[in-house]
Order: structure tokens, then C-alpha cells, then sequence
């Protein structure tokens, strides 16, 4: 049977906390169906008037847990959608959503070229989807997240990615922070630039494939960079998301 | 680009972000589906088209020449769909 695309009401199961502005929701789908690693879903609002508000938002977990996808949004000041899922929603709650969506900015395991992630901000979580995928589907191909944040503690995932890039092969995280640094930082503390790029991508070779999140303006510097340096326009597959975020 | 469409560029999205209504106007995901600009013959998928949600309609402009390729606009009772900036666009079929 084709799969369609409905809404459907989903029902949060759990919430958590990842950071100050950052919360991950678990949405138990009656329609579940399984997503690629990348793809969103779409989120739907109404009001007693009638008013809908609609916002995509990108899975957090990968293919292989059944049942419920995690999305984690970060609460924007402006967000109709992100203010009411961070202030409002609780545990139990029921919304409107419509997913999986998206063919184009999607990773699966089964290739095996390297494979150079770079995230701003929130944009890590179509990539946290991807390398969660990766360690649930034990792909052993060269991977590196190069990753900009503001300060350590909007940092998301943190222990986490640190866990997977100590236990799974192949695994490389890098971190930068462009506002503020612990005391004792060993990262990267500027904006993601072309040097940083060819020390991170340099060791990948010029096959990687390249997934590029974050907001509009830093997705378009790294694009230009990695250009620069070498790689494919083919292999460069970005999703901006507008102009707020780290 | 003239500067007039240049403040709209922080607002820019890919066209993967207009996915779902893609799906919902051909009843199928198009964002990995081939198209050609009809202005500078550019042949990519459409998640390949810069996206700018922000006005009253959508607009999908080619991610070479920056022309536009696809216009959609919504009212309560129908979609308009202006796809004269695309020589074509490609709808797999399904079993």
C-alpha cells in the first residue's frame, strides 16, 4: 500500500530538558511509520478561532526505535509554535502533527563514504538523527560533526555525543564555541571559518558526503568554504533554517 | 540577486522545508525528485531550490541563477500552483 501522508494526533510521552533554550519531545504516533534519518515532522496549531500556526520540525532519534520519534526544539522569543511547545505542552498532552517528510536531506546507513556533518545550533538535531542511526545500525564509515554553539551550556547532547564518539569506530566530534568558553575549553572558539573546515574535512577526502544545518547565513559560509577547499557542490546537501539559532 | 530581494536572504530556507505541501499538492515527497530551471537550464533535485516562506505565497527559486522556478500560493479553498519557471517536473509513479 502507498503511504500516505495524514495528520495524525500524536500525544507527547516525555519531555526533557537538553539545554536553558532546548527541550526534547517524545511524540507517541498512533500511525507510526518508519523515518529516514533527516527527514521532519510537520506540527500543527489551532486556535478556538480557527487561526493554525504550522512549523516543521526535524526527528531527533533514529529509524530504528519503533513507535515514537524524539523532536527537540529550541524556543524561539517570536515562535508561535516553539514558545507554546516549551511553555504549554506537558506530559500526556495531545498535538497535531504530520510526518515523516523529506527526501533530500536524509542519510542511510547503508552508504558507506565518509560522512562530514556540521551543525549550528539547533541544526544538530537532523545530524544527532543521522549518527544515532549510524551507532543503532553499527556503519563503520569515517564520520565527523563539527559543531558551533554559543557557550558550553547551549551546547545539546553534549554527553552524549561524547559517549557515541568514544564507543562507536570511526566517530569524530568537534566542538566550537563562538560567544564564551569554559575556563579550561580544548575546542574550537570562533566561528566555523575555512581553516577549521580543512583540518575537520581534510582527513574525510574529497568523497565525503556533507550534510550542512544552522541557521541561513553560517549554512551558506560553510557551503562556500567547503567549496573552496575542494569539495563537490553534488556532495553538499544543506538545510537552513532561517536566521535565529548559535 | 537586487538588494531589495537581498533582505529576504537570512530568511532563505531549502526547499526541504516545503516538503509536507509539496506532498500535499502531488500526493507524493518531491524534494528528492529532479527538476530544470526554465531560466538557466540548471537540472538538480527540488530540495536543491532555495525556498522564501515568509511572504503571503511561497516561492522556489533555483539555487544557480536565483530566478524563479515554482509559486504556490494558498487560499482557504484551493492551492495555485505557477510551475512555469520548471521545464519539468517529475512524478515517479507507484505500484
Amino acid at each position: 500500500m502507498k503511504p500516505t501522508l495524514n495528520w495524525q494526533i500524536a500525544s507527547i510521552a516525555n519531555i526533557k530538558p537538553e539545554t536553558p533554550n532546548v527541550k526534547t519531545f517524545t511524540l507517541k504516533l498512533p500511525s507510526w511509520m518508519r523515518h529516514r534519518a533527516g527527514q521532519h515532522y510537520d506540527i500543527r496549531l489551532t486556535a478556538e478561532d480557527g487561526y493554525q500556526a504550522q512549523r516543521s520540525y526535524s526527528i531527533a532519534s533514529e529509524p530504528e526505535r519503533e513507535g515514537e520519534v524524539d523532536i527537540t526544539v529550541e524556543r524561539l522569543d517570536d515562535g508561535e509554535v516553539s514558545s507554546y511547545l516549551h511553555d504549554v505542552v506537558t506530559q500526556g498532552d495531545r498535538i497535531e502533527v504530520r510526518g515523516p517528510i523529506g527526501g533530500y536531506f536524509v542519510w542511510d546507513a547503508d552508504r558507506t563514504d565518509p560522512l562530514l556533518l556540521i551543525a549550528g545550533g539547533s541544526g544538530v538535531v537532523p545530524l544527532m538523527s543521522m549518527i544515532r542511526h549510524r551507532a543503532a545500525a553499527e556503519a563503520k564509515n569515517p564520520t565527523s560533526l563539527l559543531y558551533s554553539s554559543r557557550s558550553f551550556e547551549d551546547v545539546i547532547y553534549y554527553d552524549e555525543l561524547d559517549r557515541l564518539s568514544k564507543s562507536n569506530a570511526g566517530l569524530q566530534i568537534f566542538h566550537t564555541l563562538t560567544r564564551s568558553q569554559p575556563a579550561d575549553w580544548k575546542g574550537y572558539a570562533r566561528r566555523i571559518d575555512e581553516a577549521m573546515l580543512r583540518e575537520v574535512a581534510g582527513p574525510l577526502g574529497s568523497s565525503a558526503q556533507v550534510f550542512i544545518c544552522g541557521p541561513t547565513l553560517m549554512v551558506e559560509s560553510a557551503a562556500n568554504a567547503l567549496v573552496k577547499i575542494g569539495i563537490d557542490a553534488n556532495r553538499i546537501r544543506t538545510e537552513r533554517f532561517g536566521p535565529t539559532g548559535g | 540577486m537586487d538588494e531589495t530581494t537581498d533582505i529576504n536572504r537570512e530568511l532563505m530556507l531549502d526547499a526541504n522545508a516545503t516538503a509536507g505541501l509539496l506532498y500535499e499538492i502531488f500526493g507524493a515527497e518531491m524534494t528528492a525528485s529532479p527538476t530544470e530551471c526554465a531560466h538557466c537550464g540548471r537540472e538538480g533535485e527540488i530540495g536543491t531550490l532555495l525556498a522564501f516562506t515568509q511572504g503571503p505565497g511561497i516561492v522556489l527559486r533555483c539555487s544557480g541563477c536565483e530566478n524563479v522556478v515554482i509559486r504556490i500560493v494558498q487560499t482557504p479553498d484551493a492551492i495555485y500552483l505557477d510551475a512555469r519557471g520548471a521545464v519539468y517536473l517529475k512524478l515517479a509513479r507507484t505500484g
